[in-house]
């Protein structure tokens, strides 16, 4: 009896075992589809003429020591810790518009494009703000709410401490960035704006309320300079 | 009792408009849309993606720009500067652009230099010109400013084993992106798009 019962655990553990994976097989390929349609969707709308790969990958976030492969390899990497903040097309759309701006950018230049990768990697503060502004066009042209992009940041990007010497800029700043830039190109969507009962937008507006009131004076009076957000 | 009926019904819509507006009321109101966008009815952008790729022959488009423009003078984002037609372009025998023709465009993104010899540059965009439909004519067009990083990214490794020397060509900076009137910018055009 012993023996039989034994033989039923072992014969239902890999069976069961085979399910879990094929199920995760299959929502991995759920996903990467997903990623693939979005991303193919951006290059062709925006007349892309360079290839560019999409890959989700399963593994948290990218090793401190990895060059970040839309430069290396030209192809947008999702990690699982990225994509979890994703819930809508919008805002997987402003993920993968930001890759596919640095992926651009190492086509281009001497060397086949392997100096511009090293500008990135050399001053990538300077080119985060211009991914962002880049990906808010990507995304309007493939007919995306640009408006994502803000959100998406907004919930996964934490506050860094300083600014002035960070190799990266604060969150605050990058997206009143994106908010004029949208404010200056695409008013429509902040006129007719389908997030703005959404919790994480709410936030935004919270959270940037001096930012946005110095955008407002610039506006109002008519000033050209270059706002020093906070 | 009909009558009763629609008392209540009466309450509860009072009931039900009002607790909409106490919740907006708590929502965060953006002063920016409420006192600059408000009822002004702007048109949803142009999306592009009715897109067929089936024929990707291009012509390319020549202009100048009317007046110099250099990354570090007088010039913002968002700025309006018009360019120049340098010849006539035809399709199917008309002519669609003709040689002199001004063409307004938009300075989309400056990109200042930046230390260890990055260049600026300056990304143009908006071009609009008649009988052209934005989604066959390329999209933006950038400008670049000298690439002093070609020697000065060699010269830091060289000196890296000499600390702090290699950090000393964090100062030098990259060239200013300028455009002449002289200096002809080629935009694609995609006629079968």
């Amino acid at each position: 009896m012993k023996k039989i019962m034994l033989l039923l655990i072992l014969m239902i553990i890999p069976s069961y075992a085979l399910a879990v994976t094929d199920e995760e097989i299959i929502q991995e390929q759920s996903i990467q589809s997903h990623i693939n349609d979005t991303g193919s969707r951006i290059l062709n709308a925006n007349k892309i003429e360079q290839r560019v790969a999409f890959v989700y990958d399963k593994t948290e976030k990218q090793s401190l020591l990895k060059i970040d492969p839309s430069l290396t390899d030209r192809q947008v990497v999702l990690y699982s810790g990225n994509y979890k903040f994703i819930q809508n097309d919008d805002e997987l759309a402003a993920f993968l518009s930001r890759g596919i701006l640095y992926a651009m950018k190492s086509y281009r230049g001497f060397f086949n494009g392997y100096l511009s990768a090293l500008q990135i990697k050399a001053a990538p503060k300077k080119f985060e703000i211009v991914a962002d502004k880049r990906a808010v066009d990507f995304m309007v042209n493939a007919g995306y709410d640009p408006i994502g992009l803000i959100t998406f940041i907004q919930k996964s990007c934490p506050q860094k401490r300083f600014d002035r010497f960070s190799n990266k800029n604060l969150t605050s700043k990058r997206l009143a960035v994106i908010y004029e830039y949208i404010y200056m190109k695409y008013p429509y969507f902040l006129e007719n704006n389908k997030y703005f009962e959404n919790e994480h937008y709410q936030n935004f507006l919270l959270t940037s309320v001096n930012n946005r009131r110095m955008l407002l004076n610039k506006i109002k009076s008519g000033s050209k300079e270059e706002l020093d957000y906070e | 009792m009909n009558k009763k009926i629609h008392c209540i019904l009466q309450i509860l819509t009072v009931l039900i408009i009002g607790t909409q507006y106490a919740i907006s009321a708590d929502l965060v109101q953006d002063e920016i849309v409420s006192e600059l966008l408000k009822d002004k009815n702007y048109t949803r952008p142009c999306v592009n993606t009715g897109y067929n790729y089936k024929d990707t022959k291009y012509r390319t488009i020549r202009l100048t720009i009317i007046a110099d423009i250099n990354s570090e003078k007088d010039v913002y984002e968002g700025q309006t500067v018009y360019f120049e037609s340098v010849d006539d372009v035809y399709l199917n025998r008309k002519r669609i652009l003709k040689k002199g023709d001004f063409i307004p465009a938009r300075v989309e993104t400056i990109i200042k230099s930046g230390m260890n010899g990055i260049p600026a540059s300056i990304i143009f965009g908006n071009f609009k010109i008649n009988n052209i439909e934005p989604r066959q004519l390329e999209d933006t067009y950038e400008v670049f400013g000298q690439d002093r990083s070609l020697w000065v990214f060699p010269l830091k490794w060289a000196l890296t084993p000499l600390p702090p020397t290699g950090s000393l060509t964090n100062f030098i900076k990259g060239g200013r992106a300028k455009l002449k009137t002289n200096e002809i910018i080629e935009l694609k055009f995609y006629p079968h798009r």
